[in-house]
């Protein structure tokens, strides 16, 4: 009963024309981060390369497709967020709001079952757009400018690695992203059991968002203390394959705090939702 | 008439103490001007501050008198000076003044300090420091300060090439001091206050980049053409 209302749940999402926004927006922003790279990449690589041009020279091919994909999984994982939210802000309240929720639970499946089928569809929906992310802007940016060294820059400096060993590296650093984004879906899923309309937890899931990152980013001993334990602290430890040697202990806490994330706010929506009152 | 004689020996002999220098120069110049031109194999091994870097390979093609070209793979990291610019500066006597120094045993060779002292202010050459092996007219490590780049250290080893004046293995110390990360792009969200304050502490002045050469091809005729390929490939 589970996999098949989870397979009605994900054809809902495939009907509504939302979800295709996600993915027709990612296509865009690639589309247009690839067309921008290959008629300005060499100077914004040299702005980064400029402090260390006056010594060293750097040679080889530096803006490869590998650097590109690397922008680019960098620059829209802040921002898939709010697609991902768009859809599954809207699997509990959206049918709040038109009514079928009543429909839904008078049908001869547990109100847990049906919380469970939606996670799995909205998980499902999350994994389609990481897979059309990394399917994007991998095989597209390696067909346009080829493949090459990794030159990925962080707070401590350079560190380029070997054409050879960057695959696996996107490979886990995409499962990692992936793990984010579930983790985002999982937020808007909940704050959607709580709401009667769409709006509001997609909404609410952005704000979190917004607040937690501006708490993590700002340099201030003061909240030293809460900043690991913020998701999105955590939703950029994909970066962390980059690093040469890999912090896997670094990743594996990340993992668990997000896992964590996913596992309170499931219990915290089955919660609420066994409980709601339907019939109003 | 015996001061006289005195002071005409002094003279001479300060006159050709003063152009000895120049002397051991010409020497190298005129081993290194036997080669004209040369394709060897480079393994780099660059340990740079704020530099994370595997050992990489590269092919480095030179041509008399500056032309050079190093085709890699992947990406190599070299110092921006090194390969050309000394001896090119010390090809031309015009441009530099030569002082002895020092005597200097460098791995059980015994060299000799000349500071090179450029006659013009507005070159790109402050100061150079060489340490010559005199027997095998040979620069066995040089120091050069540049108004652009800092001072670059350089050793060189010498092997099967020795004939032509051509090192086996460079080995470059570089100034690092200057490197400034562009916060903008390398904002780490996942660093708190005290992790940065962290790595803030014994920032490391120096780097090295090691190059071990071998397979030289010497004085095979190579076309101008290879060099004029030489921005595509480096792209």
């Amino acid at each position: 009963m589970l996999f098949k209302n989870t397979y009605n749940e994900f054809i809902k999402i495939v009907s509504k024309p939302r979800s295709y926004l996600g993915l027709g927006a990612l296509t865009l922003l690639i589309g247009i981060i690839i067309f921008a790279m290959k008629a300005d990449g060499e100077s914004m690589v040299s702005f980064v390369t400029a402090s260390f041009e006056q010594t060293l020279s750097f040679n080889g091919k530096l803006v490869n497709g590998n650097l590109i994909a690397f922008i680019i999984l960098q620059m829209l994982v802040v921002h898939i967020p709010l697609l991902i939210a768009l859809v599954t802000g809207d699997l509990i309240s959206g049918e709040a709001a038109m009514g079928t929720i009543r429909m839904l639970a008078s049908k001869p499946i547990s109100r847990t079952q049906i919380v469970l089928s939606k996670f799995i569809a909205g998980a499902i929906y999350t994994l389609v757009i990481t897979l059309w992310l990394g399917i994007l802007s991998l095989l597209v940016s390696h067909v346009v400018f080829g493949t090459g060294d990794l030159m990925v820059l962080n707070s401590d400096g350079l560190v380029i690695l070997p054409e050879a060993d960057i695959l696996w590296r996107f490979g886990l650093a995409f499962c990692v992203a992936f793990l984010s984004l579930l983790t985002v879906a999982t937020l808007s899923i909940c704050l959607s059991a709580f709401a009667e309309n769409s709006i509001g937890p997609i909404v609410a899931t952005m704000a979190i968002i917004i607040i937690f990152t501006i708490i993590g980013s700002l340099d201030v001993s003061v909240f030293d203390s809460i900043k690991p334990y913020l998701f999105t602290t955590h939703m950029a430890s994909w970066r962390s394959f980059f690093e040469n040697p890999v912090p896997f202990g670094e990743i594996m806490n990340s993992i668990v705090i997000l896992l964590t994330h996913i596992v309170l706010l499931v219990g915290i929506t089955l919660f609420k939702f066994n409980r709601k009152d339907i019939t109003s | 008439m015996k001061k006289a004689i005195l002071f005409g020996l002094l003279l001479a002999a300060f006159g050709a103490f003063g152009q000895e220098p120049e002397k051991v120069i010409d020497k190298i110049n005129a081993k290194l001007a036997t080669v004209k031109d040369y394709t060897v194999n480079a393994h780099i091994d660059a340990d740079i501050p704020m530099i994370k870097i595997m050992p990489s390979k590269a092919k480095i093609y030179f041509k008399q008198k500056d032309k050079v070209k190093i085709e890699s793979k992947g990406i190599t990291i070299l110092p921006k000076q090194g390969f050309t610019e000394l001896n090119t500066f010390l090809s031309d006597k015009s441009k530099y003044t030569a002082i002895f120094g020092d005597s200097l045993k460098i791995r059980d060779v015994d060299t000799r300090l000349i500071n090179i002292i450029p006659n013009s202010s507005s070159g790109e050459i402050v100061l150079a420091k060489i340490w010559v092996d005199q027997k095998n007219a040979v620069i066995m490590r040089s120091q050069v300060t540049t108004q652009t780049n800092g001072t670059v250290k350089t050793d060189f080893k010498y092997g099967s090439q020795l004939s032509y004046g051509l090192p086996s293995e460079l080995k470059f110390e570089i100034d690092v001091k200057k490197f400034k990360m562009p916060k903008s792009v390398a904002a780490d969200i996942n660093k708190t206050s005290t992790d940065k304050k962290k790595t803030k502490s014994k920032p490391r002045t120096k780097g090295n980049i090691t190059i071990t050469l071998s397979d030289y091809d010497v004085n095979s005729g190579l076309s101008d053409s290879i060099f004029k390929e030489k921005k595509k490939n480096q792209q």
